[in-house]
């Protein structure tokens, strides 16, 4: 029951023996929720007029007897407020319900309706005109420029028209079941008793859910092709079938309206474009005008002003750092990043009943950012200068920005828990900064997890190769359930673990195969975590009611054990740092400036006086290693290179693993702590960010290097990787099937890949680690093993790569260093010198490599494109070959149709202009037949750059 | 079954242009297998070659010994490699020690050095190469000289005979 039901079903209760109302305080103690949630909750009720305020001291409340009715009309409103008055509200409302009705084309008050968006405006009217019926319209544009707002539009131009009979715009997103078009199929069309398992009675579609109204299918290109083929058909005879029915009898009235963030001319969209009579092109943030920006901003911005009955107010950097922010996404990204700043402001004027302001310096990172993205397009500011002031002051205004239902939105009011979580933490007695801190963090989070979901889509499309869509469906319902109903914390990988869990188990009883077990003493461990048994069982009762089979009870305890390793597992920790040096305090005093300037926790110090024993000083450091780790590592930084060579046996003492960097001043140990602070960021990348940071010299670490791969040679054992999931069985199995598949595309043979089960992880590594060497872990936990670890999220996510290059560092001698093509002009000229000399015979290196230097020059000129390093070492020496083979007359041969399709290309014409610098310079004029081979090789590069930026 | 290489090429430049837009196209492989100890431990040699490998194939650099185990490992019948080695001696390695059954082995340039007498326009031998090469001539393995797919073949073992290098057979 959430706090508002508890309040409401309380003064219902009251209503009979307390007609005179109750106190906030009375309620407060009845129903176990703090006053001032309550005295929130109850203002709230007022003001929808469900519950009546009688004013006095102390205010009372009561039930208002005509509340109910009202419910539909109060969602419209901006459901919370903490200085607006409840009357004016109430009278906007209706100001905008009849305006609505007298303004018909609703079209007018759209930003750019006259300018940028004009033609698309016109376009969509006629499109909806159209007698008798309209004309289907497709809508194309980047992501967050506005094509369900648009198509949102035009529902409201054909309802205010009559051009649709009834009420009614139905969304659906192609993409969410594009995995599984059966079901796809199934929710457009609808299917009859019988036509799958599980299909127990008819069912409408959402395509005879829309008749007679608008029904808008976005991202249509994951349409899979028999549902185009329906949708076509259905387009040209307005009936249908539905799934299990071979007549199309179905008849339906539905304005169509698709949308795609596809380019129109890639092969996905080529049948849509032919067969959808009208097509809309939205414009690119960046292609508006100065003018229309300015107002999306406006328009955006007094949705928020709306939402918090607050005017907020912001100087001129402000607007131009918010406008300069939008570097991908467009509208929608304009739109997360105002209500992430907002939701700032609103924190820090907590205090100011009236407004809230918004700084430039209190700006996010990445936000203030903007500016200087904006002010490198000179004229670009210059027009948005003209049209700014000093400073801007947003007002609320109903009948501007009322939100529209679209993706942008977040599921739940951000300001009413910020509000809620101030007030807590006010009670709790903390002072305003540390308030305003902790909110912040919480702010950042919600928002976080919140966009976050769009790359979750594709990671449960990742996990959608080894798990049924119909699991990822149970189990995103069951994380639903959890989190609202049980208020179970439930932790990213949630889905993860959970749907690899159900599928495995699923799997297994529909195959009839033996349970499993339960240990006893899986069941013992377990006596210590009852509410996670209550929960498994809740989950258990889930999936029987969805499947309809009996899950067994045994399953119950290992869903158990699975929640226990979910919630117990803390989020991978923070990269520790230990700094040790010579001399009193050093190394302490160093921390300490460190710990106060940036107020970090990951941080120790080991002073060594300079008659201090090695074997004392290994101890010392070991133990502020082991106290310092957090399961990520601890990065040691010493002063001295003989302390370099302590990495492995710290880790080999302690079990974590350590990587020293030989260097300590206060800026480093800075830079660290900096880096460490950082979510996410793991030794290895930390490691080698730091050792670029100031570019000192890296010897002592390839000497000890050496020495570790020495080491590592000596070894025996053969490799393996664990993954760990659950029960170490059927899940187990796909992981290990995925990672076999991984190694195999990389060549690489030597690893084994081995599954663990949760519930004796430590036992079993311990058993591997006998005749293996593990070299990283996946799965669904981390374990305590020093060695590199992926996460499945990431693993899915295409974290191959990631992994494959992990295990080559381990296989190779040095660690992968930046790339080893990227220097200087003058070295890249001595490297392409040497391999000159080394490949060709008749040729001069150093005379011809200036020749070929400015070839490539020119040509860069001309494309107006950079080579790459490894391009042009590339280029020069096919250049040279050519040059040989003109001096041994010994050309490559050509097929004649090839040579005059490569005619046609750009790069032919530029290709023999560059030729006439080795005709002036060499007297030396290159056969048609090596120009086709020096085209082909540009061509090659631009299809491999092409698939590599998609 | 085991793995169907489709080519295997002598080059001293391994991958560069020209098989790149060429022979990976005429052949269709499905993978290119770079062998050669020397290019392995050599980092920037590796990425160039990688760097020059054609959109879409996977390219891997990997030592004699590993060509063979991989040769041998069921795992990976599904390659159908090229195979680029830098040198003969390489290429009668990586036959002999894997038992890849071929009739044919294309040359492509084999780069001039003190050690070397130049035998074509593009190929240099030295008696490390000659005996190489015999090994094949031997086994029944055409030595078959293109630089790209179009060009018209050329018998090595004429060329080798005629400078009197090998007694012809």
């Amino acid at each position: 029951m959430t706090r508002r039901e508890k309040v409401l079903t309380y003064l219902e209760k009251c209503i009979i023996n307390k007609p005179q109302g109750v106190t906030t305080s009375e309620i407060s103690e009845a129903i176990g929720v703090l006053r001032p949630n309550v005295s929130k909750e109850l203002n709230q009720l007022v003001r929808e007029g469900r519950v009546k305020k009688i004013n006095g001291r102390p205010v009372h409340y009561l039930m208002n007897p005509a509340a109910g009715k009202r419910e539909t009309k109060v969602q419209q409103k901006p459901n919370i407020g903490f200085a607006g008055s409840a009357q004016i509200q109430d009278q906007r409302v209706k100001k905008k319900d009849t305006a609505n009705k007298h303004e018909i084309d609703v079209f007018e008050n759209m930003i750019g309706s006259r300018d940028s968006l004009k033609n698309q405006v016109e376009q969509a009217k006629a499109a909806l005109l159209y007698p008798p019926h309209g004309l289907n319209t497709l809508i194309i544009g980047p992501t967050g420029s506005g094509k369900t707002y648009f198509a949102h539009k035009m529902y409201h131009f054909a309802l205010n028209k009559k051009i649709i009979s009834k009420k009614g715009f139905t969304t659906f997103n192609c993409a969410d079941y594009a995995h599984n078009p059966q079901l796809l199929m199934s929710h457009l069309f609808g299917y009859v008793k019988g036509a799958f398992t599980g299909a127990s009675a008819d069912k409408d579609g959402l395509i005879q859910e829309a008749d007679g109204g608008m029904l808008f299918l976005d991202e249509v290109h994951r349409l899979p092709p028999e549902g185009q083929e329906m949708i076509f058909y259905f387009m040209d005879h307005g009936t249908y079938s539905r799934l299990g029915e071979t007549a199309k009898t179905h008849h339906a009235d539905v304005r169509l309206v698709f949308a795609t963030t596809e380019d129109p001319k890639s092969s996905l969209l080529q049948t849509f474009v032919r067969r959808i009579p009208v097509i809309i092109q939205l414009p690119d943030f960046n292609q508006r005008s100065a003018r229309e920006k300015l107002k999306l901003l406006e328009q955006l911005l007094t949705l928020e002003a709306n939402r918090i009955h607050k005017n907020i107010r912001l100087n001129e950097d402000v607007v131009q750092a918010l406008l300069g922010s939008v570097t991908y996404g467009n509208i929608g990204q304009l739109k997360s990043n105002i209500q992430l700043v907002c939701a700032q402001g609103f924190l820090n004027s907590m205090h100011d009943k009236n407004e809230i302001a918004l700084f430039f310096n209190r700006l996010p990172p990445d936000i203030k950012d903007g500016l200087s993205n904006l002010a490198s397009d000179r004229k670009e500011l210059g027009n948005l200068s003209r049209l700014l002031e000093a400073t801007m002051v947003i007002k609320p205004d109903a009948e501007r920005g009322v939100p529209d239902i679209d993706s942008y939105e977040l599921p739940y009011n951000l300001y009413e828990i910020i509000g809620d979580k101030a007030a807590l933490l006010k009670e709790e007695g903390l002072n305003q900064a540390a308030i305003n801190n902790f909110i912040m963090t919480d702010i950042n989070l919600h928002l976080k997890s919140f966009y976050r979901q769009g790359k979750l889509e594709n990671t449960v499309g990742g996990l959608n190769e080894i798990v049924d869509q119909e699991v990822i469906d149970i189990t995103k319902q069951i994380q639903q359930q959890l989190q609202e109903k049980e208020n179970y914390p439930v932790r990213d990988n949630f889905i993860y673990a959970m749907s690899l869990h159900i599928s495995s188990f699923i799997k297994r009883v529909q195959s009839g195969k033996p349970l499993r077990t339960i240990s006893a003493d899986l069941i013992s461990m377990l006596h210590d975590y009852p509410s996670e048994i209550k929960i498994a069982e809740r989950v258990k009762t889930l999936i029987e009611e969805h499947y309809r089979f009996p899950i067994p009870e045994s399953e119950v305890y290992y869903m158990a054990i699975l929640l226990v390793s979910l919630k117990s597992d803390p989020k991978t920790g923070k990269v520790g740092i230990v700094v040790a040096a010579h001399g009193n305090s050093t190394a302490s005093s160093m921390v300490q400036v460190v710990t106060q300037l940036l107020s970090v926790n990951n941080i120790a110090a080991y002073d060594m006086p300079l008659e201090m024993s090695p074997k004392i000083a290994l101890d010392g450091i070991a133990a502020q290693v082991k106290k310092i780790d957090q399961g990520s590592g601890v990065l040691l930084l010493v002063d001295m290179g003989s302390l370099s060579t302590f990495s492995s046996k710290l880790t080999e003492k302690t079990h974590v693993h350590v990587k020293t960097i030989d260097m300590v001043t206060t800026a480093m140990v800075l830079e660290a702590a900096r880096k460490t602070a950082l979510i996410d960021s793991d030794l290895e990348t930390v490691y080698r960010e730091l050792r670029e940071f100031d570019g000192y010299s890296r010897t002592v670490e390839k000497v000890q290097k050496k020495k570790d791969n020495a080491l590592k040679r000596s070894d025996q054992r053969e490799k393996a990787i664990i993954a760990i999931c659950s029960t170490g069985e059927g899940t187990a199995r796909k992981i290990k099937d995925l990672l076999d598949k991984i190694l195999i595309d990389n060549l690489i043979d030597d690893i084994t890949v081995i599954t663990v089960s949760l519930v004796k992880m430590n036992d079993q590594i311990a058993e591997i680690q006998q005749n293996y060497q593990i070299v990283a872990a996946t799965g669904i936990v981390k374990p305590h093993v020093a060695v590199p670890f992926v996460s499945l999220e990431n693993l899915l996510q295409g974290g191959g790569e990631h992994f494959v290059s992990l295990i080559e560092e381990l296989n190779h001698d040095a660690a992968r260093e930046a790339d080893p093509l990227n220097h200087s002009q003058s070295l890249t000229k001595e490297m392409i010198q040497n391999y000159l000399g080394q490949y060709f015979t008749f040729i001069n290196p150093a005379k011809i490599v200036n020749v070929l230097l400015d070839y490539c020059d020119f040509i860069q000129r001309r494309c107006r494109t950079k080579m790459s390093n490894a391009f042009k070492i590339s280029l020069i020496m096919h250049m040279a070959g050519a040059l040989e083979r003109y001096l041994t007359r010994s050309e490559m041969s050509v097929d004649e149709k090839k040579l005059s399709h490569v005619r046609m290309g750009e790069m032919y014409p530029i290709i023999k202009q560059a030729g006439e610098i080795l005709h002036q310079t060499l007297n030396i004029k290159l056969s048609e037949n090596e120009v086709y081979y020096i085209v082909e090789l540009f061509n090659t590069e631009k299809e491999k750059n092409d698939t590599q930026n998609n | 079954m085991t793995m169907d290489v489709r080519l295997l090429r002598i080059d001293s430049r391994l991958l560069h242009g020209q098989v790149t837009t060429n022979w990976a196209k005429a052949v269709k492989v499905n993978r290119i297998l770079i062998v050669s100890d020397r290019v392995a431990q050599d980092r920037t040699r590796k990425t160039l070659i990688i760097q020059a490998a054609p959109p879409g194939i996977s390219t891997n650099v990997i030592t004699v010994e590993k060509m063979i185990r991989l040769y041998h490992d069921p795992r990976f019948d599904v390659l159908k490699p090229m195979i680029l080695v830098e040198d003969p001696v390489d290429a009668r390695r990586v036959v002999e020690g894997s038992g890849i059954k071929i009739d044919s082995i294309n040359i492509g340039a084999i780069s001039f050095d003190n050690t070397r007498v130049m035998v074509t326009d593009a190929i240099a031998v030295n008696a490390a190469d000659v005996e190489a090469f015999k090994w094949f001539h031997d086994r029944g393995i055409k030595l078959d000289v293109r630089k790209v797919s179009n060009d018209s073949s050329k018998n090595l073992w004429k060329s080798l005979s005629e400078k009197g290098l090998v007694r012809s057979k």
